[in-house]
């Protein structure tokens, strides 16, 4: 290995990326870009869900109810259909995706002491937010039911159960705490690789790698030459992106900084090796550009970033082991929300190691056997 | 030659000067090949060749395209692994030490390979560095290569911007910067017009008579008659080899008439279906027909028989080209 | 007419060879979405079960045991392991083994007998925020239910009757989809996302490919007017996405039981016109691509990742600020996953996803218009 070539490889390969035009643009402006943008996406919370209320008893218990719901901050009234039959339409649309309907009568019940029920329609078809919204829902009636008691002047002291329920690391819930930072890698990944992919690729249709290596290049030179640019583009890619992405959308962060660019770092250079391998055993780019998102989707689908992994099914999870994203998610969201050090990390990290390991193991053996083909 | 050549030649005379060939071992074989063999699947490339190439000589390798030529200077210069058989080069196994091979060989590839997103500056001073000039070295070589390729004023321009007459010779220097030993071309003139094939031909024998030995493979018929060894390459197979007059000798027997007419499809068609005649086909703008050697037909005798078909022509005997050769030799093949 | 539409066989049927000599990529382009559709339709959920919780018992009295019998009895609660410290609490958090932790304190029988209240310390980690959400609710509703269980068992032993009191209770109804699997909900939705991507790219490289071969100058000498290339162009790829999808919504149908509740038709529509749209979209980028690399990127940029994010796979758009709805409208996908729930799950047909069938039609229109508009621009220069 001449440390010589090296640096000629790697002053050549700056020297081209100089005169792309695309890549400045493709590498920094787009990631940033794309962050903001899907930033607002990701970061919803299901709050403000909209809510049609028919209201069939037009009493003062029934305000209330409806009062309740309004000020919880969880439930938008956006529609008065004046009986059930109307409410159809609005569900079948989605203007509305919950809807409480107030039966008639229900004041005089409860004035007699009898249960009055209250009926809660959602929209099953989100999962997600027919539960949560059922489950807020039935909280608000019971935190009614209780005013009810206390109004009534009726102290009751029976013995119970005091269960404090206390959400650690991201107090608030707030979707923009874990998603961000799972955006920040999705967005470096798509980047990277898409550029990578391509790289080799160009020098073998242009015939310019079958020339290198008739020199007296070896392929462990070409590869440190190919990575090294590229390596530190997108160390600075993802510096300006973690950034950006912070201060834009307000991430708190309370762990250790080392830890997550050690991280990302590592998930960079797996990247890297993938786009490359991908790039190596490609005849053509668009056979690169298919494997690529080949590879792509299986990642954001399973590694966790937008469907939790412990909603899979026993089979599939482990599975989700074998993507490093996977890996560089435990070390943001970890990092990012409870604060993660080294200790709690160093099993995400030492896999991503293995991976990137691997992965350009396999990159210098596939530069070795199929330059020529 | 042009006056700028001469001055070339007198003033760079250092470039590439070698001694005679003192020892045996340097005496020996350019290339030596045998039994050479490489499969892709259950398809054969290149079916057990055996090849000799002297130093200092130019050698030309011709085979239509897909006949395994592209593969076979890939296994010479130590970036294909063979299936089986011998290979060597510059006195080294290339098989086993194909870094010892590559720091001696040069190849200029049919695409030219250059670096298009470069300029003409930039990719000397790249293969400058891989074949590790020295300050002094390399500007020496630029300063030639600039010049042989009429690209001084032009150094900074991307090699894309360019023509490609001139892209070839910068590729040519660039694959010659390290004054190699040996230098395999691949096609080195596909593409490129006549006259430029012509001034390129000038250049590869500038090289040769500086003791360079030239490996060159060609789909171009006439591109045979520069070399002074040939090796007829179809279908994996060598089916000739030796001297272009040697070649002729042995594998042609026959005569050839050269045919000119104004309407050369219809003449065309009625040699191919006339007695006495084994083949005819189309060569540039005039016809060919081959004649067996047994036979006594005299060009007047075809003459009139094409008349008294409707088709006027001139016939005259001449000597059998390469490309008659060879494509009696397909033809036999098959 | 008859000659524009003879000139547009010719084309496909050059299509329909180019494809067919080269089977493994045309396998790649019709078989993979399909697996990929099994193997995600099989993986995802938004369901939350199992929660993994960690109990810490520091009374270990009849009561704490009573009290953390609901946990293990109740089959959203896995308790994967009893501590004894905080200490392993906060590990247990720390390396994701456990969301959801019970800590009782010393005490909490006493208190109970006592006639007090018992306190409990419930910890939900809220990294994944809708599980904790969901994991939050459920203790509440848990807690008090256990609760009214106690004041019952208590009300009972002191011979009060409680039923005077006037209370609401909900009654909780779903619509559309009562067992809430939400695998229901998904698969419609990842079934349009990955024809998306696919497409899309397929035709952003077709036609840069064609100019980079120079076969585009050709074709452009002949009497073949733009409009009818772009179609033209666009047929064969259109007839594998349709088989594409015509597979997928079949297995989703038998394989993975998502009720068809609707009108198939209005869904095998809105699947051709999306499909078109699609592929329109992947011709634009063609079109305005300089080059293969360009073309490449920009196919990936735009089919990617707005297809997962901005068609409302996986997150709803209603509550995203208004800009960005409006770009959620400049990618088919978004239509598509709306017509595709309708029909699946609510039961809807061409009256009600007439808006969206309309919108694809007139986003694939345009999108064949723009591109002939630039096409013929490029050759101009």
């Amino acid at each position: 290995m001449s440390l010589k070539r090296i640096r000629l490889l790697i002053w050549k390969e700056f020297t081209q990326l100089r005169r792309d035009p695309m890549l400045i643009r493709l590498l920094m402006l787009m990631p940033v870009l794309q962050l903001i943008l899907f930033g607002y996406v990701v970061a919803v919370d299901v709050r403000n869900l909209s809510t049609a209320v028919v209201d069939l008893d037009h009493s003062a218990i029934s305000a209330k109810l409806e009062a309740s719901f309004a000020g919880s901050g969880y439930f938008r009234i956006v529609a008065h259909p004046s009986s059930e039959s109307d409410l159809r339409p609005l569900l079948d649309r989605g203007t509305a995706t919950v809807a409480i309907v107030i039966p008639e009568g229900t004041q005089d019940r409860l004035a007699r002491g009898e249960t009055a029920p209250i009926g809660i329609v959602v929209d099953g078809s989100d999962s997600q937010i027919s539960a949560i919204g059922s489950g807020y829902a039935s909280q608000i009636i019971a935190g009614f039911n209780n005013d009810l008691r206390d109004s009534a002047g009726v102290s009751l002291s029976p013995p119970g159960v005091d269960a404090r329920i206390r959400v650690m690391f991201n107090p608030t819930m707030d979707p923009v705490n874990t998603m961000i930072p799972g955006l920040i890698a999705v967005i470096m990944m798509i980047s990277l690789m898409a550029i990578l992919s391509q790289a080799v690729v160009k020098e073998r249709e242009s015939g310019t790698l079958e020339q290198m290596f008739v020199t007296p290049i070896r392929a462990g030179e070409y590869l440190i030459g190919k990575v090294t640019p590229y390596a530190v583009l997108a160390t600075a890619q993802m510096l300006v992106v973690a950034v950006v992405g912070m201060l834009w959308f307000r991430v708190p962060f309370s762990g250790n900084v080392w830890a997550v660019l050690t991280g990302l770092a590592l998930f960079m250079l797996t990247n890297i090796g993938m786009g490359l391998f991908v790039s190596l055993v490609s005849r053509t780019r668009q056979q690169a550009q298919q494997a690529m998102a080949f590879l792509m989707i299986p990642t954001m689908i399973l590694s966790g970033f937008i469907f939790p992994i412990e909603s899979m099914p026993a089979l599939i999870q482990p599975l989700t082991r074998l993507i490093p994203m996977t890996w560089a998610l435990i070390v943001l969201r970890n990092s990012f929300v409870k604060g993660s050090d080294f200790g709690p990390l160093a099993v995400p990290l030492l896999v991503l190691a293995g991976f990137a390991l691997v992965i350009f193991t396999a990159a210098v053996i596939a530069t070795r056997r199929r330059i020529s083909d | 030659m042009s006056h700028q050549q001469h001055t070339e030649r007198g003033g760079l005379a250092a470039r590439f000067r070698r001694e005679a060939p003192t020892t045996a071992a340097e005496s020996e074989l350019a290339i030596s090949v045998h039994g050479l063999t490489k499969t892709f699947g259950d398809f054969t490339a290149v079916d057990g060749i055996d090849l000799d190439v002297p130093r200092g000589q130019v050698f030309g390798f011709l085979g239509p395209n897909g006949s395994g030529k592209t593969t076979t200077i890939r296994m010479l210069t130590g970036n294909l692994r063979p299936q089986g058989g011998r290979a060597r080069v510059l006195g080294e196994d290339v098989i086993r030490h194909p870094d010892r091979v590559q720091r001696r060989i040069g190849y200029m590839s049919q695409k030219f390979s250059l670096f298009e997103d470069m300029t003409v500056d930039e990719n000397l001073k790249f293969y400058a560095g891989v074949y590790d000039l020295n300050a002094e070295q390399f500007a020496r070589q630029r300063e030639y290569i600039l010049a042989m390729a009429d690209l001084n004023g032009r150094e900074d321009e991307l090699t894309r911007n360019l023509s490609v007459g001139w892209r070839q010779r910068l590729a040519l220097g660039a694959a010659t910067i390290h004054e190699p030993e040996l230098l395999f071309l691949d096609e080195p003139t596909s593409g490129v017009d006549p006259v430029a094939r012509r001034q390129f031909w000038d250049l590869l024998y500038e090289l040769a008579g500086r003791g360079v030995t030239l490996f060159v493979t060609t789909h171009y018929m006439d591109e045979a008659a520069h070399c002074n060894r040939l090796a007829f390459i179809y279908r994996g197979r060598i089916i000739a080899a030796g001297s272009p007059t040697e070649i002729r000798a042995e594998h042609f027997e026959q005569r050839i008439f050269a045919i000119s007419s104004a309407d050369n499809e219809a003449a065309l068609t009625w040699l191919e279906h006339a007695d006495g005649i084994s083949e005819a086909y189309l060569s540039g703008a005039s016809l060919r027909a081959v004649v067996p050697a047994s036979s006594a037909l005299r060009p007047e005798q075809l003459t009139a028989r094409l008349a008294a078909a409707g088709v006027p022509a001139t016939v005259s005997a001449t000597e059998p080209s390469i490309e008659d050769v060879f494509l009696s030799l397909v033809a036999q093949q098959r | 007419m008859r000659a524009t539409l003879d000139r547009i066989a010719a084309i496909v049927v050059k299509e329909f060879r180019h494809l067919g000599r080269d089977p493994r990529a045309l396998l790649a382009v019709v078989i993979t979405p399909v697996l990929q559709l099994l193997l995600f339709s099989y993986a995802i959920s938004f369901d939350v079960d199992h929660v993994p919780t960690i109990v810490v018992d520091l009374d270990q009295s009849t009561q704490s045991r009573e009290y953390l019998r609901q946990y293990q009895a109740s089959s959203f609660f896995t308790v994967v392991a009893e501590a004894k410290t905080m200490d392993a609490v906060d590990s247990a958090f720390d390396l994701n083994q456990a969301r959801l932790a019970i800590v009782i304190q010393a005490g909490f029988g006493q208190q109970l007998a006592s006639g007090g209240q018992g306190e409990v310390a419930v910890l939900v980690d809220g990294s994944e925020p809708t599980s904790a959400r969901i994991s939050q609710a459920y203790s509440v509703a848990a807690n008090q239910l256990y609760n009214q269980q106690l004041t019952q068992q208590w009300a009972d032993a002191q011979g009060l009757d409680l039923s005077s009191l006037g209370m609401l209770e909900p009654r909780v109804r779903t619509w559309y989809n009562p067992e809430r699997r939400s695998s229901d909900f998904l698969i419609p939705g990842l079934m349009v996302v990955i024809i998306a991507i696919v497409t899309v790219q397929q035709t952003a490289v077709t036609l840069v490919r064609e100019r980079d071969l120079g076969t585009e100058e050709q074709l452009e000498v002949s009497p073949l007017r733009k409009g009818e290339l772009m179609v033209a162009k666009l047929l064969p790829w259109t007839a594998i996405a349709f088989i594409d999808v015509a597979v997928i919504i079949g297995l989703g149908r038998w394989l993975f039981g998502v009720p068809l509740r609707g009108d198939l038709g209005a869904l095998a529509l809105g699947s051709a016109l999306f499909v078109f749209a699609a592929l329109g979209l992947g011709l634009l980028v063609s079109a305005v691509a300089p080059t293969l690399d360009t073309a490449n990127i920009l196919a990936l940029l735009i089919a990617f990742l707005p297809s997962f994010l901005l068609s409302g796979l996986a997150f709803a758009l209603d509550q995203i600020p208004v800009v960005l709805q409006w770009l959620s409208y400049a990618f088919p996908a978004r239509y598509m996953v709306t017509i595709s729930r309708i029909v699946f799950l609510k039961g809807g047909g061409f009256a009600d996803v007439w808006p969206e069938l309309v919108a694809l039609a007139a986003y694939a229109a345009a999108m064949i218009a723009i591109s002939t508009l630039l096409y013929g621009r490029r050759a101009a220069r």
